[in-house]
Parts: C-alpha cells; structure tokens; sequence
C-alpha cells in the first residue's frame, strides 16, 4: 500500500505536463507561421530598406544599429532582404504545394477509378520519376522550362505531385473494394456516384497530412534550387538566393549565411511540428477508442497487505519451485498508479510433477510464469512474495544472476511457436545459440547438440530440418523446436505457457505425449499453464485453479474432476464439452473475468456466482493444505450437491 | 542469391524501358532547336540541313530511340553541344567525386541513425529518446547546403581543421581526401541520418515488443546478445528499404552540396549542361543517376534478402 501513496502525486502531475509541453510547441508553431505570412503581406511597410538598393560602400557590413543584421556584398540591407524573402517563400510554398495536389489527386483518382492500362503506365511513369533524386527531375524540367521562381515550382509541383497521385489513387483503390461489396447487396446504384460520395471523407485527413509535408519539402526544394541558381533569380531576395551569396562570401562575412539558414529552418521545422501534431490526431479520430476506466483508489481494500493464507504444505526434499506470496502490479493504462493482477499466489511443484495453472484468459496464468522468470515486461512489477527456485530466492537476484538462471535452471515454452522463433535464424542456430552461450560449447559441439535435440524431439531427418527457417515449419514442428530449445540446458523447471493452443487438434497430442516422454526422461518439473481443462487433465498431476489474480482451488486432478469444491470450478468443469453427452447446451459460467482494477472487494467471483450471500463481501482467504479452496461456503456446498 | 538478382533485374526491365523513353522524348520537349542551340545564330541553311543530317534529327522518331537507345547501352552517351567533349568521359570524370561524397553520407547517416534509433528505441521516452526525437526533428528540418554553409563558418573559416572548399581524390591522398569529404558528408548525411534514426527507433521498438524476444530472454541470452543480433537482425528489415530511399536523396543532395563546397562533381556538370540546355549531357546524367539508383536498390534487395529469410525465393 505504500507503493500505492508514493506513486499518487507523481502520476497526478503527469498528465497535465504532457500535453502542455505539445501545446507549447503547436503555439510556436503557429506564432512562427502567422508572423511568415504577415511578413510576406506587409514586407513593404515592414522592411525599413528596399531589399534592391545598393551601396557598395557599406558592404559586407556586421550587423550594426542601422542595418540589423549587416549588408550583403552590394550593400543592401539583409533584414530588408530577409522580410522580402518571406513572401518569396510564401509564394513557394503555395504554388509548388497547389500545383502538386491539383496535378495529382485528379490524375491519382482516374487512374484509380478507370485502372487497367491507364493505371499501368502512370504507375510506371512515376515510378520512373520516383527513381532519379528529385532534384534531378527538378533540374530536368528546368532546363526544358528554363530557370525562375514560378517555373521551378512548377518542377516541384510536377516532381511532388507524384505522392499525391499515389495517395488519391490509393483511397479510390479502397473505396471501389468497399463499393462493389455494397453495391452488390443495394442493386442498381450507380457505383461512380457512390465513389465519389466515399472519395471526399477518406482522402481529406491524408491529404492534410501529406500536404503539410510538401509544404516543408516544398521550401527546403526552392531554397536548394535558388541556391544553385536554378530556382529565384538574382536580384530577387529569397533565402535560397541569400545563401548563394553569403556562400561566395564566406571568408569575410560568413554572418550573411546566418539569417537565411536560421528562417528556412523555423519554417520548415514549424510546418514539420504542425504536420506531426495533425498527423497523430488525424490518427487518433481514425482508432478513436474508449479505454475503459480502471479506477486505482478502489484497489486498496482489494490488495492484501502480507499473505494471510497458510496453504502451501511444508517445503519437501524434491521441491522444485515454491512461491508463496506472490503479489504483482500493473500500471493503469490512465497512468494514475498501479492495479494489482496477481495478489497472494503459492504453488509449489516438485522433481517430475506436473502442476496445471487453470482458468480463463485474464486471470494472471501466463503472468505468473513470467513473473517467475522475473521478464514481467515494462509497466509490471512484482511487489511481494518469495520465488525459490531449488532453493535459491529468484526474486533477490540482480539482472545477470537470474540471466544465468534462466535456461539452464528453468526455461519456458510459449503458446504460439511460430512467433517465438526469430524469423531470422534457422532453427538449429537458435538452438545451438542457447547451448553455446549457456554452457559454452564450440559452435560444432552446438551445433550437433542442436541437430541431436532436434531429433530428439521427435522430427524427422534433423540434420536438414537443422537448417530450417521458422516460417518453412508447421506449427506442431516449430512448437517442438521450441522445446527442444527450452529443454537445451536440462532445466529442472519448465514453464509451459498454453503450449497446444495454437495447435492443430490432431497435433496437440502429440505434444502432450512428447511433454510427458521428456519429463520421464528428463524428470523435470512443469508448470502447465492451459485455459483447456481436458488438457490439464491429461497431463498434469496437480492443479491449481486461478480466478481474477488468485488462486480459487488447489487439488489432485481427480479429486478436482471428481469433486470440485469452489463454484468457479465447478462452473468451468460443466462448460467443458464431453464426446459422451452432446445433446444438452453446454451450460456457461455468466459474466466475464473482471479486469484487474475492477474486482470486487471481497470474494472475486461473487459477482457471478449463484451461491453469492453477504459474507462474500469480505476478504477470503484460501484454506486447506493439500486440497485448498477459496470459498466459505465449501463445505455446506459440498453436503448440498451429495444430498 | 543469382536468382534473387536475376529476378529483380527482370522486374527492372519496364522502369528502365519508361527512364529511357522519358530521357529521349526529353529532346523533342525543349523548347529551343538542337541544333539552333549549338550553330548559334551564324550558321547558314545548309550548315543547318548538314547538321541535322549529322544527328540524325530527319530519321523517324522511332528509329531515332533506337539508334540511341543502342549507341546508349554501348556506353556512347553521345557528344556535349557545346565542348564536343564526350558525354561518357564528363561524367565518369566526375562520377567518382559525387560518388565517394554520396558513400561517405550515407555511411555517417547509416552509423549515426542506427546508433541514435537503438538508444533512443532501448528506453522509449527516457531523455536519451527525447534528445534523439528532437535532433531527428532538427536534422530533418535542416536544408543540407546551408548546414554545409555552417560548418565551413565553424570548421573551416573559424578553426580550420579542414580545407573550406575542394576535393581531394583517394588516388593522389587518401588522408587529403578525408579531409575534404568530411564537412560535406556530414552536411549530406545529417538528414538522412534523422529519417533512418526514425525508422530504426520505431522498428526496434516494435521487435522488442515480439513473443522470439521475450522467448529469448527466457532462454537466459544476454541482453546485449538479444538487442544486438535477435532485435537488430529483424529492426534492419524496414531500414533498407529506407535506405534505398534515402541512397536516391543523398545522390540528389548531393548534387547541391557539391556548390557549396565547390567541387566539381556530376552537380556542377548538371547545372552547367540545365544552363546552356545541352542535351546530350542531361540525357547522359539522367541515365548515370538511373543506372545508379538501380545498383543502390539491388544492392539494398541483396541485403533485404540476407536479413530476411522469407523475402528469398525458393
């Protein structure tokens, strides 16, 4: 609970900080760009000299009172010069940028709407174009049109309007897709009208975003161009043309450089900032979702302060694992504090046992694997309780104590082998890769332990199959490259998170019969993680049944099977299909897992329990030794279902 | 890995068909006579006839693209208007200039982009990530001939560790021609940098987030393992693609760049040929820069290939 005060003032001052600080820079933003366009209007009445009037005899001047920011190398004021450049840039921007979206968004949406031929060679035209630097096509359509401010930004606009033509062919592309769906169930409308109706709404946010990029590539282009003498032609004062100058000058005046730079870079970078802040709230109108509330202040009561359950038998001579007490924080997606996933967690597993963790998706399974391997990932902490792993406290580990621990004491199995795989290494590499940096094997010794696990595992031709990537195996071989991965270095422990899931049916036993050889080989102990309770019942010896964080029942597999005690149990043994009696629905548990952050105060499942009475309100504790429940009602419900 | 090469040099084949036509109709867009532009306005009628006799202006168009299409492809770019220097022999003089200007950006921005991306990627919104963010912002809002500008101001004017125009080549002294490409290589490379810091920053961040990471750090695989060969082997994919964008800006930056510096690279030859509409030149250049871009993307699709296994025919 103390973590929970101390973490209160720091995530109030958050979310006001944030969004001030992107104000900030939208406000300057804006400032920057309002005083470009005033400057470009009124540069007449503003500049205090004629950006052409010349007076060789004050040239190359340093800045001074009466020319603020120096003379150039004719004597013209560069203050003048610069206020003038302004609307030069204005001009730029709006022509180059006009001509592109007018060139290509028509051009993109009939190529889009007619496609065919027509689509073919204008692709591959802009392709073309697309493939020489564009200063280059620049340069080209110059030196057909010849040099000048409105003829380069015609080059620019041709050059630019490439992207706006694969933009508005794009969204036609999408919407004629989504029109013939629709068209075919409302017969007889008209498709063009209805495209174009669909057309405007879709392409306005890109085209704002990709607007506001030309801008700003608009502007570095003509200041390129003029720079090279190639776009604004002296004696007109743009930033571009200002540079050529101070560049000539650089041994005796390098200052003239100064200005122009330092104006082009606040504009561009200004329009940059703007075209972000639209972009990612153009973004976030598209994936506009509400993230429900999770109420951290009402967590207190539910968070126990220590573990007040005694229900883990005392430590035996071939215990494997022991956790007691396990307690593990998530940050609240509001960022205000933290919510607790998983509250007072014991299970214990010894050499060769197989203890399944059962229940649906959200009560914490697959977190408490994690937790035991201390990889909770960002955001998530575990806060109390004590993890040993043969003895040895986990939790007191630094980083590169339980790096070592990992894989070579205790290693894990994931759900969905096709993505815990690198998709950039051959199978056998990942394997070898772990025992050589395990057990510091050569890399031959590595490699023929991997083709050797490979086969063991039970694949054919290993030595080929070594050779593999991920993405040219099935599911059941790359799940079973992954445990022969995990059991590499023979750890005493493996974790196996939901490892049939993603799996073919047909394969999914043979998994688990691979699982059960290699423990009777090995003689490992697993933690089986699985949501499927006829799995569990396969394969393990024990089983804990876990609900919203905790820990509801721990038994036998049959027992539990034969006599389940706490109602959750019960409810989830009668959703399970059996091949016997297909007739009667399966009945279903009502009600969801409430997230973390919203579970009731006192017993967890209270909400959708139908034995529910007042003094399920208060906190419960889980109680029994070998065959433990979470629920006061146990045994008079027990006398009820027998009678 | 011929195969990949072969198949990506065929799919080559329209685009390099649509440059060459693009490049050749070029001629018949400009709005001054060939050869008016290169008689001047002494030439006489029959000077006149025997000149487009000579270049073969009176054959059909069609003829025309192939004749040049075929002398092109025998690396005869045709002759300049104006010097009767051989189109082939201006560029590959000054190829090696722009190039090694160009290879040296893109280096600086390769190193600097990926070092800046993963530590930025490693501790998303730390102050290591802000700064990143922000010198990305900057870099890309930085017009790459005036930072050149600057630091000739600093480096050269002020301090003069390095020469402020010129260019050196490897072949008369490599530490000479060090010197010389440093500042416009960095002036180049800045931009490019920014854009790669961004992509790798934001790819990294993703490959950290996937299940063969938190597998592999379940393996007990060291950190500096994990991140270095796991995350960066698959970071990298989307970075070559950009990579091969940001080859094409850099080819084309630099041809601006050179101004500043005052070397004479395939920049100086363009603008020059752009100002007295040589033809031959410009065709020649456009088809150099083509031919370059091509090399860059295969290059890039080699590379594309070694990181990513499923993008390898099989």
């Amino acid at each position: 609970m103390s973590t929970q005060s101390a973490s209160q003032p720091q995530t109030l001052r958050r979310p006001r900080w944030r969004p001030g600080a992107s104000h900030v820079v939208v406000a300057i933003a804006v400032f920057v760009l309002t005083l470009l366009a005033v400057l470009a209007i009124f540069a007449d009445w503003i500049a205090p000299y004629d950006p052409l009037h010349q007076d060789l005899i004050h040239a190359l001047q340093w800045p001074s009172a009466a020319h603020w920011l120096g003379t150039d190398d004719l004597g013209r004021d560069v203050l003048s010069r610069l206020i003038y450049g302004c609307r030069i840039a204005v001009i730029a921007a709006a022509e180059g940028t006009s001509i592109a979206v007018l060139l290509g968004v028509p051009l993109g949406l009939f190529i889009g709407y007619r496609g065919g031929w027509w689509d073919w060679v204008v692709m591959r035209l802009v392709e073309a174009i697309v493939s020489i630097p564009g200063i280059m096509v620049a340069i080209v359509i110059i030196a057909i049109l010849g040099a000048g401010l409105h003829r380069a930004m015609i080059a620019l606009g041709i050059l630019f309007s490439t992207s706006f033509l694969r933009l508005a062919r794009g969204v036609v592309l999408a919407e004629r897709e989504e029109v013939y769906v629709r068209s075919a169930l409302v017969l007889g409308a008209s498709d063009r009208r209805i495209l174009l109706r669909h057309i405007f709404p879709n392409i306005a946010p890109p085209l704002i975003v990709q607007v506001t990029l030309t801008v700003g590539a608009v502007l570095l282009a003509e200041a390129g161009l003029s720079f090279i003498g190639l776009g604004v032609q002296p004696p007109q004062a743009s930033w571009g043309t200002m540079l050529n100058t101070a560049s000539a000058f650089m041994d005796l005046n390098w200052f003239l450089a100064i200005p122009p730079g330092i104006a082009i870079l606040v504009t561009v970078l200004s329009v940059n900032l703007l075209g972000d802040v639209l972009r990612d709230s153009v973004g976030r109108g598209i994936a506009a979702t509400a993230e429900p509330e999770t109420p951290a202040a009402r967590y207190e009561a539910a968070a126990p302060a220590a573990s007040g359950d005694a229900s883990l038998p005392s430590p035996r001579d071939d215990e494997v694992l022991r956790v007691e007490g396990l307690q593990v924080m998530v940050a609240s997606r509001d960022g205000a504090g933290e919510v607790p996933v998983i509250t007072d967690l014991s299970l214990s597993i010894a050499r060769g046992e197989t203890l399944g963790l059962v229940g649906e998706s959200g009560s914490g399974k697959t977190l408490t694997g994690l937790a035991i391997l201390g990889l909770t990932g960002a955001g998530v902490r575990t806060t109390h309780g004590s993890i040993r792993l043969n003895g040895q406290e986990l939790r007191a580990l630094s980083g590169s104590q339980i790096e070592k621990v990992r894989g070579n004491e205790v290693a894990m199995v994931f759900q969905d082998p096709t993505t815990s795989l690198n998709p950039a290494f051959t199978v056998g590499s990942q394997i070898a890769e772990v025992v050589r940096a395990k057990q510091g094997m050569s890399g031959r010794q590595a490699w023929e332990r991997a083709v050797e696990l490979i086969h063991r595992v039970g694949i054919p031709r290993p030595a080929e199959r070594a050779r593999s990537y991920p993405h040219e195996l099935s599911g059941g071989m790359a799940q079973r490259i992954a445990i022969a991965r995990a059991l590499s270095c023979n750890p005493s422990l493996l974790i196996a998170d939901e490892p049939t899931t993603a799996l073919d049916v047909t394969v999914q036993q043979e998994i688990l019969d691979l699982f059960r050889d290699l423990q009777d080989e090995f003689g490992m102990a697993m933690l089986f993680v699985t949501h499927d309770l006829a799995v569990a019942a396969d394969i393990c010896d024990r089983i804990s049944v876990m609900y919203a964080g905790e820990i509801v029942e721990m038994a036998e597999v049959d027992a539990l099977f034969s006599s389940p005690r706490h109602p959750y149990t019960r409810g989830l043994l009668s959703a399970m299909p059996h091949a016997s009696d297909r007739n009667p629905p399966l009945p279903t548990i009502r009600g969801n897992v409430p997230r973390p952050g919203s579970w009731p105060a006192g017993c967890r499942f209270s909400d959708r329990c139908d034995f529910r009475i007042p003094a399920c309100d208060r906190r419960i504790a889980l109680a029994g030794i070998d065959r433990s429940v979470r629920c006061i009602r146990a045994d008079e419900l027990e006398v009820e279902l027998v009678s | 890995m011929l195969r990949l090469v072969t198949q990506r040099l065929l799919a080559l084949v329209p685009l390099l068909f649509i440059v060459s036509v693009l490049t050749f109709s070029f001629t018949s867009l400009l709005p001054s006579d060939p050869v008016d532009l290169i008689l001047g306005d002494v030439g006489t009628n029959e000077q006149y006839e025997m000149l487009r006799e000579r270049l073969g202006l009176n054959e059909p168009v069609v003829t025309r693209y192939f004749i040049w299409l075929g002398k092109a492809l025998q690396g005869d770019l045709g002759t300049s208007f104006f010097n009767s220097v051989s189109v082939m022999e201006a560029v590959m003089q000054r190829l090696p200039v722009t190039l090694s200007l160009t290879a040296a950006a893109a280096l600086i921005a390769l190193v600097v982009g990926i070092a800046a991306g993963i530590a930025a990627a490693l501790r998303p919104r730390s102050w290591v990530d802000r700064f990143a963010t922000l010198g990305a912002t900057f870099g890309q809002a930085i017009p790459n001939f005036w930072f050149g500008l600057i630091l000739v101001a600093i480096f050269a004017v002020n301090l003069r560790w390095f020469p402020a125009t010129g260019f050196t080549p490897i072949t008369q002294s490599p530490w000479e021609w060090l010197r010389s490409i440093i500042l416009p290589s960095i002036a180049l490379g800045t931009a490019s940098s920014a854009a790669i810091a961004r992509q790798v920053r934001s790819a990294m961040v993703g490959v950290l987030q996937q299940d063969y990471i938190r597998a592999a750090r379940a393996q007990g695989l060291s950190t500096r393992r994990i991140i270095f060969r796991h995350a960066l082997t698959n970071a990298l994919v989307p970075v070559v693609a950009v990579l091969s964008f940001q080859t094409t800006v850099l080819l084309g930056g630099a041809l601006v760049v050179e101004q500043v510096f005052a070397i004479n690279g395939l920049g100086t030859l363009a603008i020059g040929a752009v100002r007295q509409q040589d033809i031959p030149m410009i065709q020649g250049l456009v088809l150099v820069m083509v031919a370059l871009v091509v090399v860059v993307q295969l290059l890039t699709d080699i590379i594309y290939g070694l990181l990513n296994p499923k993008a390898r025919p099989s």
